[in-house]
């Protein structure tokens, strides 16, 4: 274990990092901090493999971007403007904001069986926004140049200018939230004023980047107040999801190993409920939403007869989300570890697809090119693409290790530890 | 304070894109990066099929939605109506490419958009320009907060309706001549170029200018008017044609 889990402050941090160093030789220290401790730990092995991963697939976008800049995005002014870097951006934020709601649920509205969670979720929805945020800003032009063009400018007219304000708001917020947790104060007046601020400013938030896309009436795929009620919605699902794979991981998939108040809510009736309500909601949504465009003959919409050829589309309708509402259910499945494993991790991969095929199939129909591109245009991210994606879930998945290990994510206001159990001491 | 649109009678465009190539040279354009544009498409089906073309500079809308969206107020509108980028605000984040119902707007990082080599690699800048082109306007003229002449790395550029020639113009110019030596100098490149005299460009404010004239005499309609955008281009389309109704050329 590494001892300085749970630091009271940071300032401990920092004393023990230098005594380490001087006990340890700077090779040994270097060793240990690379392994988040002495011995062998699941959130070491994924610290080191996310430090390695990140790195590569930073270092590699980082070189592209440097040479050849950011002509090393299959991205066209003639065809598809936003790419994966943007869907990933989208992914990650509409996640923090859906694990944000989901903290709410206890923090705000006041359902305590779900206090086991609401420390993760707020860690992870730290982490989330932050990874989308690097992502977002290696695939701006001048993402520097936004820290004093955006509150010189003050665009109250401009939709990407509040999301920015709100995300804002919304990341300092749990920051304070995280730190008062992290202080165990979970009840006073200060903490619950802190919650409820929190809880409206990611609604706004998850609405204002809604509004990015459903403002602009160019992009009928697109356009509607439909945009912003979809994008709140299904971040409750994404956080719903990402909440029970990290949960489940942090006990090495095991449930036997949590301890028992988290054990208890993981295999109670109320937390399939919530993730198959969120689920149906996200697939009426979505399914509404294409049947919608795939009958309508409005320019613009050709995108949707695109998502009909698209298997990738149908497997994330079908496998990704149906599946899993099924699953979860069933009064049979809907306890089962392996199955709420399963149906989060599908939910999970069919929603990063979902936020992919929204904002690249909105973009299909080039505006007045005529016949110098294709009617509907193609897209196929590039490694340089990719490669950010990959080095935004290094961060989210790394910055998630390095929380298990330094705070106790499992704490309850109760104030007891939530201490690892064995196997065999459950059994 | 005059306010400028341009008309362009489409009886008379004869599809030359000669106005592509004087903004291009203009303007120290890449190629494919096609500020003014003649977009060519299908209609109907084979045997009657048609093929069509239409002019499009960037329409300079009294309402542009690219102005709206920019959240750093890079992009923005002048008191003379032109709709102008200013590439030392601009994050690059292509929003305003994305609320562009006329698809006008261009980022520089992009991969060439016509095959053979990029241009920008050929003709490599050693300082703050995305490249150096070997023909481009004399450097005193260049003037970034207002989108002209070579552009930096990873802004949006546009149409300016050659600002850095229109706003010379005397103060209570109602037209702009190409036609009149006094005026040419101040007339947008693309409007000096059309051989068959099919743009015309002047004050919208004025009901005297001939822009103005042409616009009621001929009924001049606006692209794309649905959206609410309210272009300063106007075309005349004669009594049997129109403008694109949809995006242009999505079902042949």
């Amino acid at each position: 274990m590494f001892p300085i889990s749970e630091p009271k402050h940071f300032a401990e941090i920092i004393p023990y990092l230098a005594n380490l160093w001087r006990e340890e030789g700077t090779m040994r220290f270097i060793g240990t901090v690379l392994n988040l401790g002495h011995g062998r730990s699941a959130a070491g092995l994924w610290w080191k493999l996310c430090l390695a991963t990140g790195l590569a697939s930073g270092g590699y976008a980082l070189y592209m971007l440097v040479t050849l800049g950011h002509a090393s995005f299959n991205t066209s002014s003639d065809g598809v403007n936003w790419g994966m870097p943007i869907a990933t951006y989208v992914f990650f934020a509409l996640t923090s904001s859906g694990l944000s709601m989901i903290a709410s649920i206890p923090m705000v509205f006041g359902f305590e069986q779900f206090n086991p969670i609401a420390k993760r979720c707020i860690w992870l929805a730290i982490i989330t926004l932050i990874a989308g945020f690097a992502v977002l800003a290696l695939e701006l032009g001048h993402p520097f140049r936004m820290l004093w063009a955006m509150p010189t400018g003050l665009q109250v007219r401009s939709p990407m200018f509040w999301m920015g304000v709100f995300y804002s708001i919304d990341l300092v917020l749990l920051l304070i939230k995280f730190y008062l947790l992290w202080q165990q104060d979970w009840d006073s007046p200060f903490s619950h004023f802190i919650g409820a601020a929190s809880f409206v400013a990611v609604i706004l938030a998850s609405g204002m980047l809604g509004l990015v896309f459903g403002s602009v009436v160019m992009r009928p795929m697109w356009f509607g107040s439909f945009t912003s009620i979809y994008y709140m919605l299904t971040a409750a699902l994404c956080g719903a999801a990402a909440i029970v794979v990290t949960t489940y991981m942090a006990y090495h998939f095991d449930r036997d190993r949590m301890p028992e108040p988290l054990r208890s809510m993981a295999g109670s009736h109320e937390l399939p409920m919530v993730f198959a309500t969120l689920i149906g909601i996200a697939l009426v949504m979505i399914l509404t939403r294409f049947w919608t465009g795939l009958w309508s003959n409005l320019d613009g919409f050709e995108g949707f007869h695109q998502l009909a050829r698209d298997p990738l589309f149908h497997l994330e309708v079908w496998v990704g989300l149906a599946l899993p509402f099924v699953m979860m259910i069933s009064p049979s499945m809907q306890r089962r570890e392996g199955a709420q494993l399963t149906a989060a991790f599908l939910v999970l991969a069919a929603m990063f697809y979902n936020r992919y095929e929204f904002i690249i199939s909105g973009q299909f129909v080039p505006m007045f090119k005529g016949s110098w591109v294709n009617s509907l245009v193609p897209y196929t991210p590039s490694l340089t693409e990719w490669s950010l994606t990959v080095f935004g879930f290094s961060i989210a998945l790394g910055l998630y290790a390095l929380g298990e290990k330094l705070f106790h994510l499992s704490a309850t206001p109760s104030g007891e530890p939530a201490v690892e159990q064995t196997a065999e001491a459950a059994a | 304070m005059a306010k400028w649109g341009m008309v362009i009678d489409l009886e008379k465009c004869t599809g030359c894109q000669a106005c592509t190539i004087a903004c291009g040279m203009e303007n120290s354009r890449l190629p494919g990066e096609h500020w003014q544009d003649v977009i060519f498409f299908n209609e109907g089906q084979y045997p009657s099929v048609q093929m069509k073309w239409f002019p499009r500079p960037c329409q300079h809308c009294e309402n542009p939605s690219c102005v709206a969206v920019c959240p750093v107020r890079a992009t923005y509108k002048t008191e003379e109506g032109f709709v102008l980028v200013d590439w030392e605000r601009c994050i690059g984040c292509k929003y305003c490419m994305i609320a562009c119902p006329y698809g006008v707007r261009f980022y520089t990082e992009e991969k060439p958009s016509y095959g053979g080599p990029d241009v920008k690699q050929v003709f490599k800048s050693n300082d703050a320009h995305s490249w150096n082109p070997p023909w481009k306007m004399p450097d005193s003229r260049e003037d970034w907060n207002h989108g002209v002449g070579v552009q930096p790395h990873d802004v949006v550029s546009k149409c300016t309706f050659c600002y850095h020639r229109v706003s010379k113009a005397p103060k209570g110019t109602a037209d702009l001549d190409p036609g009149n030596p006094a005026q040419r100098e101040f007339t947008p490149a693309c409007v000096v170029t059309c051989s068959p005299g099919a743009r015309f460009f002047g004050d919208l404010s004025n009901p005297r200018s001939r822009v103005s004239k042409l616009i009621a005499d001929k009924e001049g309609v606006r692209l794309l008017d649905q959206l609410g955008n309210k272009p300063q281009v106007y075309y005349l389309t004669g009594s049997g044609g129109a403008v694109p109704s949809s995006h242009a050329n999505v079902k042949a």
